[in-house]
Parts: C-alpha cells; structure tokens; sequence
C-alpha cells in the first residue's frame, strides 16, 4: 500500500491538483491539525495516526478551498461520506476533487488522550467504512483495532426509555449548556449554507440569544435539517465546548432513517437523497 | 395603511355560531383598521357594494373580509377590491365558516376565534404589497385520454367546435366497454349501431388525432401549457401500410391459447388480431406473451401471407410529446369479478357464488357478450358449460355494491337497470324460461328508469326477490342457488342453469397510478375526484385536468355522454380566451443566500426550479443557485418549507408575513 506521503507528493508533482489537504503534528504528539499542501515538500509534514479527528471533508465548501481549483483531500471512511453527500447535494462535483482514502484504524474520542480501548471514539467501534467507499487512492494498512463500549448507544437506548415528558426535561437541561459558539455547525461538513437559518432576521425563526427558548430551537432545528443527511462523523459533539450529546439526536435520526426508509447517509452519491425524494412504498404507518 | 374590516354572516352559517357584532366592534379596535361592520351576506351584491362605497369614501388601502374559505369567494372580493381601485392582492380572507363556526359549538369561544383570526389577517394585509397577474398564452389543444363513449363524446365535441384533439386509447380499438354491450336500457337499441358511427366519426374527424394502443406516460406543465409525453405502444404492425384485410389474423396459427378480452374470456382469438370486427381503427396488433415468432421465432406465418408488407415485428415503443392546453380524463371503469380474496386486499370477494369455478356463473359484462348479436353464440341464449339453452336464470344484484364487509360501500348505480334489461332480453328470447332477480332495493331514478324496471316485472313475468344470496352449489347439473326472500320472511332454494352476477363497478387498477402521472386526486377507491361535487363536478382540482364518465364515479351511458360533453364544454371555455391569468403569487430564490443544495429542485411538484450559474462581472463563474420558472411556477411553498436556510420565499406569503399572522396569534 502506498505512502500518504507518495501519493501527495506525485499528485502536486504532476500537477493533477493544486493543494492536497491533509494532517500534520500539532504540539505533542497526540494532536494532529488539519493542514492545506500547495507545493510538494509541504507534504513531507503529512502524518496518518489515530489522532487525525478533523473531518477534512468540511474544507471543501470553504470559498478559500474551492477557489485553488482542483484539491486532493485526505478522508477516513467517515469523512468520505460527507465528501459523497456532498456530492449528492450538488457542493462540489467528484471531478473537481480527489480524494485520498486511508484504510483506518480507528481515532481517539479527543486529543491528548492514549489511544486504546477505553478512548476509542464511539463512531469507530461498529465502523462499516473502516476503508472508504469513495476513493481515487487509498493509503495505509488496516489492523486490529480496539473494541470498547458502544456508550452513545446506550444513552440513546436510554433516552427511549423515558416518556415525553422526562426526554423534553433530558434534553431542555442539555440545551441549557449551549452558548451558541456555533462551532458545531462550522464543524459540521454538511452545514454550507451561505447564510444559516440561526441568522436570518427578517423574521427571526430561531432566537439567536442563548436562551432556554433559543437553544431549544436552534439545537433541535439543526438536528431536523441534519435528518437524512448526517454521515454520522461526530464532529459537532466533539467541537462542543460544553459537552453537549448532539450525537444522540443525529444518530437516533440516522437509526430512524435506516430502520424505516432503509437509507445510508454518505453511501451513494447518485441515490436520490432521503429528504426531496419520495416512493409510494415508503413505509407512513408512523404518520399519526 | 387604512384597512377595512368586512364580517359576513353567511345567512346563518357564520352567524348562527359566531357572534358577528363583537368581531366586528373588536376588528375596530385593531391597530391600522379604520373600518369594521357586519352584513348578511357580504358576498351578494349589495354586501360586495359595502365593501367598495367604503374603500371609496374612507380611501382604504387594505381589506379583510371574515368570510367562508377563501378557496371559496377569495376570487369574489378581490374583485370587488379592484373593482374599487386597489390592488386586489391588497385584500385577505379570515375563514370564519370552515374554520370557526362549522367546527365550534361555544359561541363565546368561537367569536373569540374569529376575532383572533381576524387579527391575524389584519397583520398579514398590513404586509401585503400589490401585485400584477402573470399572464400565460394557451395551448389550444386537448387530449383526452380514454376511447370509450366518455372520451369519444368529448373528443368529439371539442373536434367539432374546431379545437385540436388528441384521443388516447390503451387497447388496440376505442369504443370502451359500450361496444361490449348488446342492448341498452331504457329503450333496448343497439349499442353497436349507436356507437360505431361514432368511433368511425373520430377515425376520420380532421381535428382529432387518434393515438390507439397507447397510454400516457407523463404529463409536466400547467392549464393551458402541459406537455405531456405518450407512449405508443408497439403493435408490430406498420399502421401506415395496413389496410385491415384480415389476412394475418385468418391465417395465424394460434386460435386456441389466447382468451379474447373482447368477449369476456368466453371465446379465443389469435395472436394477431383486432379485438372485434368493426374496431376502431382496424389494424390488429400482436399480442407478444402468445405469438409463436417472439417466443421462438419459430413462425412468421402473418408477415409471409401479409400483402403490404405491414407486419414488423422489429417495431418498438414510441414516444411522442404533444402540446396540450386541457386534459379530459375518461378512462372508465372495470368490473369488480374475484372469485375469491386477492392476497394483500381488504376486499374479501364472493367465493361462495362460485365465480371461476362454475363456468355458467358469469358476470355481467358476459352476459352482454351472449346476448349480442356479434357475440360468441350469436345472440342466442347458450349457456358457456354445454351451449344449453338456460330454461332457468338467476340474476344477483349488489355483488361487491353496497356492501361494507365484503366488498365496496357505494352503490353501482347502473345494475338496477342493466339486470332488469337481463332479465327482460332473456325473456324476450327463451319464452318458456324463468327470470329471478335477487335485489336489495331497486334503485331506478332516471327518464323511463322505473318504467322500464316495472316492465321487467309486469310485461316481462320476472320475478324478483327481496333478499341476498347465501351460497351457490352444483347438484345434478344444476346450480341450486341458497338465499332468503326478506319480504316473506322465507328461505328461498333456486335450481337455476345459468347465474349471473352483477358485480359492482370498480375504478381501473391502473387509475391510482394516472392520476399521480397527471397530478390530480382520487379517492380510496380509485376514483378520480371534482373540486366541488355541486358546482363544479367535472373539474378537477388541477387546473385545465377534467373528468368525464366512469372513472369519476359508477354512471350510465347517459350520464357519461352528459359528463364528457360537460368536460368539453369546460375546455372550450378554457380556450376561450388567449392569454390566461395566473396568480402572481409564486416562489422566488435570494440569489445571494442560495447554497445551490437543490432540495426545492428535488420536492417541487410542477419542475418549475431551474439551475441558474452565477457569474461576477469579469464573467468568472461563481456558483449554481434555484430559479423559478414562472411558468411553471404553482406557488405551493414546498420549495420554501423545505429550504434549509430559507433562502427561497413565497411572493404574497412570505416568512415575514407568515411570521407576523403567527405572532398575531399568540
């Protein structure tokens, strides 16, 4: 299997892309930070580990990205799904990118933790797409990873237990943390809108104050507009700087979304997305 | 802004409910409204002359008017606003009917109610800007989909009023299910000699373009500008060339294996064939699953004896896109015949009158293929088991009809009569032989209808018995038929020769499907659904789509010719006029905010979202964002609910206005 290293350098070499957007080590070295190659000794810096958390897809849509013509991107399984999804709603075209996939070997929940089994992320524990499905070159060799467990899941499994009224409770006390940073959606590869719907202000749908009232809107909203389409990368809860479980929500939306429309965010960039598409055999015995 | 405020009684149904007065005096008090009264009627005359002495004398710029839906007399006082010189789209509906007094009971709470949804309509008009009607050319061609006597009807009328028509029929012929008939009721003439004049009068009619063998595939567009994509099935035979000598069909091989649909499976036919001798047009087609050569390419015996050379079994689907102004749906019904339940229905069928399983318990459509003159035993009385002459008939009505356990909760309309007419063709020809009807009620409204059925029994010696059948047995070659005389309070046992089953009307399997391709409602049965079921019975709520004959509801051939005429009449009127209007009230994007994520693209119902490129001024290009096509455009707003950063907006509903009418309410 080829070098990352290699493959990036023979790529600007040759002038088949003008950046490729990868890692490099960042303080100690169990962090990495996300890093845009334009000349060839560039990647020299490049590192593949079990701290490349960043998902490189939400680089894509960025104006300064797009306007260095045509970019080689490094993903995880994870993140070559966003690339897929955003594909499939029309952000970028496939011929405009290359993508550099890496056969992985699981990530950290954060950084400057140890790397085994108990801080293994939770998205890598059932992972399908441990080698990306989309992939122009793919670097790297799989391993045995870790196993740990799936503690996301038995929150959710949690969650379901509780009747309406205590899972409102549950979720207004977790919306009471927010401070509308709004780092989950800049980290958010799915979140391009060129104005997000928090700042539009004739009317103003969703409070922009950190308010009970606000949070309660703008989490939950975001959530809706994230149904169908989240590719399950985990980077909202991990950029939250008050530990909020977005997951919860987003992955109990995907599970919906597989269990009753038997879709895959991030799988098929030709499938008609889940919202915008309709069939007469979907199943609406939950429509009440 | 000066804004009048107009509260209508609707005689009592407004009135009975809410307590006008008070909306009226509370309206007053609202911020910008600068009148407030009540009437009566407010969309009579006079009323509609409150409202514009009012915009004259107190120069109002805005109107409510607290009214019934505005699906109902919007259209009425927005002319009246502009009759008075504002902006029509200056004045707002608050529905006080549907949604106030037809669903409360509390008077205090529903005037409460209303006057809420008063205000809310005060806050939108406070928003609304004036706006200009789109106009649209029309197309002023029609397709009408469906050959039987409804479409022909249609197409017909149309035709001869000089407009272009577009006639698709899916079977090889037109003339539907009444060139199946023998006789018609109430006066028994000849179904074929009334109709084939008809169909031979569309074949040659100038104006129409008859496209047999063929379905419709998609319709895009609107009233007055669809264009609509049909399917020309392949009949693997040169129409151009055949001049329907017969030939093929005489000398084709296969007689035996294919079940003539024409004559109701009684009899076969080839596999080359027209479906009855005097088809419309008369150009057979080749029926693939049975034809030698495309199971085998054993035969080519039709090509070889072919004098013109018209066979051409290479032939494939065509596709074809005419421009059409307004569609006429008449594509009629089936009969309901299951023999038993069909797997995955609630319908639970008749197994217990052994249809399927007795040859000579038939329905009624066979019994009309016996009884013709073309049919297969020449008009004479055989029954299907041994060609016997029945002596003995038994006639059930309301199979599948009215009747909620088992099969359909609504009445077909048309067996009453066509079983008396039955009853009274086979007396008429076996003499010596006993008629007996079993009914529920006899159901017989119409011009010489009742006089027709008391014939049957006065003239005619049928006898009927008020009652329904139990169950249906052979024994020593006869089909003891079980069943209970309701009116003496008695078991009745019948042992008859022959039973015939009138099955209930049904819509055609395949209408669920159509109305999504063309993009009108229908009911849980199938059937297609009008707007208003008074006013407006032939129209369907998609503007420039009617509705002709069966596929609406169970009808008579009456009732059908009446209805398709009606439906011409509709699209004449449509064509009326060269420019239609349209509301302007229709999607459009902010450019600057669009992401280009085209999910308004993917949910709009009438593709009326483009892809537009931006480019900056040096001609670079900078990104791909929604364009409504305002042709197409229907304003629905599922574009702007569904917009994730709401970057597309309704023209007269914006989320501005929306947002205030909520805030109004709370």
């Amino acid at each position: 299997m080829d070098d990352i290293k290699t493959v990036a350098k023979e790529l600007l070499t040759s002038g088949k892309v003008n950046a490729v957007i990868g890692y490099i080590r960042y303080g100690n070295d169990k962090r990495t930070k996300p890093f845009i190659a334009q000349k060839p000794e560039d990647v020299d810096k490049f590192v593949i580990n079990n701290f490349i958390l960043n998902n490189l897809a939400v680089y894509l849509t960025r104006k300064e990205v797009s306007k260095l013509g045509k970019v080689a991107v490094i993903a995880k399984g994870c993140d070559a799904k966003a690339i897929t999804a955003l594909i499939q709603e029309n952000q970028i075209k496939k011929e405009d990118i290359h993508v550099i996939g890496i056969n992985c070997n699981g990530v950290t929940k954060d950084f400057d933790i140890d790397f085994n089994s108990e801080n293994i992320a939770g998205k890598c524990l059932n992972c399908d797409v441990r080698t990306p499905k989309l992939c122009d070159s793919l670097v790297g060799a799989l391993a045995d990873i870790p196993s740990g467990e799936d503690l996301k899941l038995k929150m959710i499994r949690g969650v379901e237990a509780k009747n309406a009224e205590e899972r409102w409770d549950y979720f207004e006390d977790e919306f009471n943390k927010c401070i509308k940073c709004y780092a989950c959606r800049q980290a958010c590869p799915l979140c391009y809108c060129e104005q997000c719907i928090v700042d539009k202000s004739i009317p103003r749908w969703i409070e922009s104050s950190a308010t009970k009232r606000g949070n309660f809107s703008w989490n939950l909203i975001r959530a809706f507009h994230l149904a169908g389409r989240c590719i399950g990368c985990n980077e909202c809860e991990r950029a939250c700087p008050m530990d909020i479980p977005l997951s919860l929500l987003n992955r109990k939306m995907a599970m919906i979304a597989k269990d009753e429309f038997n879709y895959d965010a991030g799988t098929d960039m030709n499938a008609p997305t889940l919202v915008g598409s309709y069939d007469l055999k979907d199943n609406e015995d939950f429509i009440e | 802004m000066k804004i009048g405020v107009f509260i209508c009684h609707c005689g009592e149904n407004i009135g009975r409910t809410v307590d006008c007065a008070r909306v009226s005096k509370a309206a007053g008090f609202f911020p910008n409204v600068v009148h407030s009264v009540d009437y009566k009627y407010m969309c009579s005359d006079p009323g509609q002359n409150i409202i514009k002495q009012a915009i004259k004398d107190l120069q109002l710029d805005g109107v409510v008017v607290g009214s019934c839906s505005p699906h109902m007399h919007e259209k009425t006082f927005r002319k009246a606003v502009a009759d008075a010189g504002v902006n029509p789209f200056l004045c707002e509906i608050a529905n006080l009917r549907e949604h106030v007094s037809w669903v409360h009971d509390d008077m205090d709470v529903a005037t409460d109610k209303a006057i809420d949804l008063v205000r809310f309509a005060v806050e939108k008009v406070k928003r609304n800007a004036p706006l200009k009607t789109i106009q649209v050319p029309v197309t002023k061609r029609t397709l009408v989909i469906g050959g039987g006597i409804s479409g022909i009807q249609a197409a017909l009328d149309v035709a001869n009023a000089g407009y272009e028509v577009v006639l698709v029929e899916k079977e090889p012929s037109i003339g539907g299910h009444m060139s199946q008939l023998s006789e018609t009721f109430p006066t028994l003439d000849c179904s074929q000699c009334i109709l084939t004049p008809r169909m031979v009068e569309v074949y040659q009619h100038p104006k129409i373009k008859l496209l047999t063998y063929s379905e419709v595939e998609k319709v895009e567009g609107f009233i007055g500008n669809f264009k609509v994509t049909i399917r020309k099935k392949a009949r693997k035979v040169d129409d151009t060339k055949c001049t329907g000598c017969g030939d093929c069909m005489q000398k084709c091989p296969i007689k035996k294996k294919a079940l003539s649909e024409f004559d109701e499976n009684l009899t076969t036919r080839s596999a080359i064939y027209v479906p009855f001798p005097q088809a419309v047009p008369n150009i057979p087609v080749i029926d693939t699953e049975v034809c030698t050569y495309f199971k085998n390419g054993k035969c080519s015996m039709c090509k070889k004896v072919c004098g013109r050379d018209a066979i051409f079994f290479e032939q494939e689907d065509q596709m074809l896109t005419e421009e059409i102004g307004a569609i006429i749906v008449a594509t009629g019904y089936k009969l309901y015949t299951i023999d038993k339940k069909p797997k995955n229905s609630e319908i639970k069928g008749y197994g217990e009158y052994g249809y399927g399983k007795y040859k000579d318990v038939i329905d009624g459509l066979q019994f009309e293929r016996i009884a013709s003159a073309s049919g297969p035993t020449s008009g004479e009385f055989k029954r299907p088991s041994d060609g016997k002459e029945p002596k003995k008939i038994v006639f059930i009505q309301c199979v599948g009809s009215r009747d909620e356990s088992k099969g359909f909760s609504y009445c077909s309309k048309i067996c009453c009569m066509y079983t008396a007419k039955h009853a009274m063709l086979y007396k008429h020809k076996v003499h010596d032989g006993e008629a007996y009807v079993f009914y529920m009620d006899i159901r017989s409204g119409g011009k010489m209808y009742d006089e027709f059925v008391r014939r049957a029994i006065e003239e005619d010696g049928v006898k009927y018995i008020r009652g329904r059948v139990s169950r249906i047995y052979e024994e020593n070659g006869k089909y003891i038929v079980k069943g209970e005389d309701t009116l003496a309070g008695v078991p009745v046992e019948i042992d008859a020769d022959m039973v015939v089953l009138a099955t209930a009307m049904i819509a055609q399997p395949e209408a669920s499907k159509l109305a999504q391709t063309i993009g009108i409602p229908y009911d849980k049965y199938g059937y297609f659904v009008e707007v208003h079921p008074k006013l407006r019975p032939v129209e369907s709520s998609s503007g420039g789509i009617f509705l002709a004959g069966a596929c609406h509801s169970p009808r008579d051939i009456p009732d059908s010719v009446a209805m398709a005429s009606a439906a011409a009449a509709k699209a004449m009127v449509l064509f009326g006029s060269d420019m239609l209007e349209r509301e302007p009230t229709i999607a459009l994007v902010n450019e600057n905010l669009c992401a280009g994520c085209f999910y308004c693209k993917k949910v709009c119902a009438y593709n009326a979202i483009e892809v537009k490129q931006i480019f900056d001024r040096q001609g670079n290009f900078v990104k791909e964002v929604a364009y409504v096509n305002s042709g197409l455009c229907q304003g629905c707003g599922t574009c702007n609910a569904t917009c994730p950063s709401k970057s597309i907006e309704l023209i007269g509903y914006t989320d501005e206005q929306i947002y205030a009418e909520i805030a109004a309410l709370m």
